[in-house]
């Protein structure tokens, strides 16, 4: 009880931190996971939808870029030509090239294909030099009122040009043939934005870079350094138009939508950085990280709260349980938290209390076991009260029984021939006192006192005390057959007496003995005194009390110190006779 | 309790380490980016007065770049004052200074004193005249070697001037030409001019300017030959003598097309030529991207997309001369 209590295997904190830390960061992370799953979904499906919207929206900015100069075109081309120079048609082209900035020269060619008017930004104008334009083949082709794009062609390597032809309504006004400088849709191209940092590029139809917000890309006319945008345009087209995820020129990845500028064949395509698409997804994944470890240690501060609460109770449980297994039934447990532990404390007291009143009950049953029969101290015992022994007046039997010549024999033998004989010889009676029921209330040297009916009440003591006797006779004659070789030359006998007798403890505490007084004590002791060996004397209240039942012999009346008159004796027959 | 602690002091003192470590390498990064503040070498050829608005739009494209002077870049300027003599010297001396990346602005002279001070340092010029042409770099699209930079168009359209001034006066059959036989490009100009003067009719009267009392001599010589008009080939010698240029046109009476804006807004006839305000934020757009890391061999080099003519009606007036419609629709700015 009071050796050290075996090493913890787990400790009630990691219990409760296992336990609050499943309460709060479970559910914080199976709500953080769908929502960044499902949020993923949405915000993918989103971004799909909102890109492909943006490209359109680029797309259309750079289709007005082209109808702008178109229809600015179109003025150049609505009077029939004469055969003469025509001076307005001249300022008409001077005032177009004021007006369309991207536009770098203009020719303007009458029906029959010749050119009549060319004017320039950079080289010398010409007027009515009646040579065929180069491009007249295609320009017959296009239909009234239409227009017809070239294909893309790069000055120098580097800054790339478009035509523009655009037809009268009639085939009498001619074609209008414009150079346009395609620099000039950076304006347009770097104005698009797509969320915070992502931007729009337009590739031709062989995948050569037309427009860039960077500039120097597109007059780098590098095929292999733009080659990572013509594959995202190859994967957005490989997905039939739908928005695409690759890799920008940085090697970022991105995600991507397409828009074609139809007549043109262009495609314009928007782009904007995964990580700024996903912000938002993101955010929420590190929210949720941040609660997570909030969480953990919420869970952490609430366990160490709970165990301190708990420990301390505890604490004072545990020493408390040990001083009382130690045997301090006073101690008493000091806990008011007002909950449970406070009663589990109550309880330990009311404990260790009865615990209390039972050892003092265990000692004094103990001390009482001393001077009892067996019988008697497990009938105490068993009651739990030695109220048994309390004095009263009773009728008892009083056997006493002791030696003939033991002081010779024990002045005449060894001392430890003296001492086992005795010994064997209390050993013997006291089973036989045992067997009857009886109480042996005191011995000394060679004789004994035994009390029948008290402290145990029996029925018929007198008949249990005469056989007793008789056992008793029997047992220690046996006992003296035995010890024949010793020549001990000794006898035993008993006598015995019924009467009224005050029974009960006498002593002190420390050496305390159950007894009884009376003159039926007296008789008992005369009659053992008077017995020859081997000789049971009974006095008359005994013999009346049996009745019969044994048989007895009446010998001569005796005359006993301490009784007036001759006192009437009786002498169990059978022991006689042995 | 000690479990908890345990558990979460570490956690903090680790989140603390990892804090303190982000913290400071920001500080040394922040230090080093101090330390190692770029600088720019720019080299002029003229006064900081006379490059004043050019410099405006430098700093315009240098902040677009996200660099801005004394806070984030420095900047080391070299005038040469007009002496264009100097310019290697004082090229040589930014390449001795080891400067992050080298501006040579206004002009081929400029350009040319710079590359030959450096074959490691990038070189952003600004010129009006065909790099490719003058051995500057090997393509427009490809330059190659540590040179980039922006091309003005004003050598370019120096035909075009001459056409404005036949569209003046179109009864006119001879005009007179200013050259600065110093200029790199004036061999060049001077063909395309006789080019074109061949094939609009015209007979052209070659005259040379490359100092002060040249530039006198020119205008009383052409009042002299009483030749209708002048015209000025590309030159930044004549580009940042505009005010002289106007003043000497007004003294002399001789109508004058030159290529910088500045002349007709100081009282001259009229120009035509590159937007210079473009080719010289583009300029500071470069060098911001070289300090950044770009390397000019992946920068091609950019040609102003505005090349626009000016017109100022009041000089017309006091000259007599009625604009006829063609120059007015064509001029982006008429000055009343």
């Amino acid at each position: 009880m009071t050796q050290a209590p075996p090493a913890l295997r787990s400790s009630l904190f990691a219990k409760y931190f296992v336990a609050l830390f499943a309460a709060v960061v479970i559910p914080l992370l199976v709500a953080g996971g769908s929502e960044a799953w499902f949020g993923h979904r949405d915000q993918r499906a989103r971004l799909n939808d909102l890109l492909e919207a943006e490209a359109r929206s680029a797309a259309a900015k750079i289709q007005d870029f082209l109808d702008g100069i178109r229809d600015q075109l179109a003025w150049t081309v609505q009077l029939p030509w004469s055969d003469s120079a025509d001076e307005r048609r001249r300022l008409d082209a001077f005032r177009l090239l004021r007006q369309v900035p991207a536009v770098v020269s203009l020719t303007l060619v009458d029906a029959t294909g010749r050119e009549r008017v060319f004017v320039s930004r950079m080289g010398l104008n010409k007027v009515e030099s009646g040579a065929d334009h180069p491009l007249s083949p295609a320009l017959k082709n296009i239909r009234p009122g239409g227009a017809w794009y070239g294909p893309v062609s790069f000055h120098g390597g580097s800054e790339p040009f478009l035509t523009i032809a655009v037809a009268g309504t009639r085939s009498a006004v001619g074609v209008a043939v414009a150079e346009v400088n395609l620099k000039l849709i950076w304006d347009v191209i770097s104005a698009i934005r797509v969320g915070r940092t992502g931007a729009a590029f337009v590739l031709d139809q062989p995948g050569r870079l037309i427009a860039h917000p960077d500039i120097s890309l597109v007059l780098r006319a590098d095929q292999t350094a733009i080659r990572p945008l013509q594959t995202l345009r190859a994967k957005i087209a490989a997905q039939s138009g739908k928005a695409a995820s690759g890799r920008d020129i940085d090697g970022h990845m991105v995600l991507a939508a397409m828009a074609p500028i139809p007549g043109i064949d262009w495609s314009v395509v928007v782009k904007q950085p995964v990580a700024e698409a996903f912000e938002p997804i993101y955010a929420a994944l590190w929210r949720t990280s941040a609660f997570l470890i909030i969480g953990s240690g919420l869970a952490a501060a609430l366990a160490y709260w709970l165990t301190q609460r708990m420990i301390e109770p505890i604490r004072i449980l545990e020493d408390g349980v040990a001083r009382i297994g130690a045997g301090q039934f006073d101690h008493r447990i000091d806990i008011a938290t007002g909950d449970e532990f406070e009663r589990l404390a109550t309880r330990f007291n009311a404990m260790a209390g009865d615990l209390a009143v039972s050892q003092e009950r265990s000692q004094r049953i103990g001390r009482l076991k001393r001077f009892l029969a067996p019988q008697v101290a497990e009938l105490v015992d068993h009651s739990g009260d030695d109220s048994v022994l309390d004095g009263r007046r009773i009728e008892v039997v009083v056997v006493f029984g002791d030696l003939r010549g033991f002081t010779a024999f024990s002045a005449r033998a060894e001392p430890n021939v003296v001492m086992s004989f005795l010994n064997d010889y209390y050993d013997a009676l006291d089973r036989v006192v045992i067997d009857h029921g009886a109480t042996l209330t005191h011995f000394s040297g060679d004789g004994m006192m035994v009390l029948i009916n008290a402290p145990v009440s029996r029925p018929d003591p007198a008949l249990c005390a005469i056989r007793m006797a008789r056992d008793m006779q029997k047992t220690v004659q046996s006992l003296l057959r035995d010890r024949e070789p010793l020549d001990h030359r000794l006898g035993f006998g008993v006598g015995l007496a019924l009467g009224p007798a005050t029974v009960g403890r006498i002593g002190t505490e420390g050496r305390l003995e159950y007894t009884a007084v009376g003159s039926v004590v007296n008789l008992a002791a005369r009659l053992c005194a008077s017995a020859r060996n081997a000789e049971v004397l009974i006095d008359m209240a005994a013999a009346d009390a049996v009745d019969g039942r044994v048989p007895l012999i009446e010998l001569d009346a005796r005359v006993l110190k301490g009784f007036d008159k001759p006192v009437r004796v009786f002498a169990a027959g059978e022991a006689t006779a042995s | 309790m000690p479990c908890s602690l345990r558990q979460a002091v570490p956690t903090t003192r680790r989140e603390t380490i990892a804090l303190l470590g982000a913290m400071m390498a920001s500080t040394i990064s922040a230090r080093a980016q101090q330390k190692a503040t770029p600088v720019i070498g720019y080299l002029g050829s003229e006064s900081p007065e006379a490059y004043a608005s050019r410099l405006v739009a430098f700093a315009e494209g240098l902040a677009e770049a996200g660099y801005v002077d004394g806070r984030n870049v420095a900047i080391d300027f070299r005038w040469a004052e007009g002496e264009y003599s100097r310019l290697p010297a004082l090229a040589l001396a930014l390449a001795d200074r080891q400067v992050t990346v080298m501006v040579a602005p206004g002009g081929a002279e400029v350009a040319l004193a710079a590359r030959s001070a450096t074959k490691t340092i990038p070189i952003v010029f600004e010129m009006g005249g065909d790099p490719v042409a003058l051995g500057l770099v090997a393509s427009l699209s490809r330059p190659g070697g540590n040179l980039t930079g922006v091309s003005s168009l004003s050598v370019e359209v120096s035909l075009k001037r001459l056409e404005f001034m036949s569209e003046l006066f179109p009864a006119a059959r001879t005009f007179a030409v200013a050259v600065n036989p110093a200029s790199p490009t004036s061999a060049s100009q001077s063909k395309n001019l006789q080019a074109a003067a061949s094939s609009l009719r015209l007979e052209l009267r070659l005259l040379t300017a490359s100092s002060e009392p040249e530039l006198e001599a020119l205008f009383v010589a052409v009042s002299q030959m009483q030749l209708p008009g002048l015209v000025f080939t590309s030159d930044p010698y004549f580009a940042y003598r505009s005010r002289r240029l106007a003043e000497l046109a007004e003294r002399h009476k001789v109508p004058a097309i030159t290529q910088a804006r500045d002349f007709p807004n100081a009282g001259g006839l009229m120009s035509y030529g590159g937007d210079f305000q473009q080719s010289h934020r583009h300029t500071g757009i470069y060098a911001g991207r070289i300090i950044k890391g770009e390397k000019p061999s992946d920068l091609p080099v950019q040609r102003v997309t505005k090349v626009e003519l000016f017109v100022n009606l009041k000089a017309a007036g006091q000259l007599g001369l009625t604009m006829p419609p063609s120059l007015l629709s064509s001029a982006e700015v008429v000055i009343e």
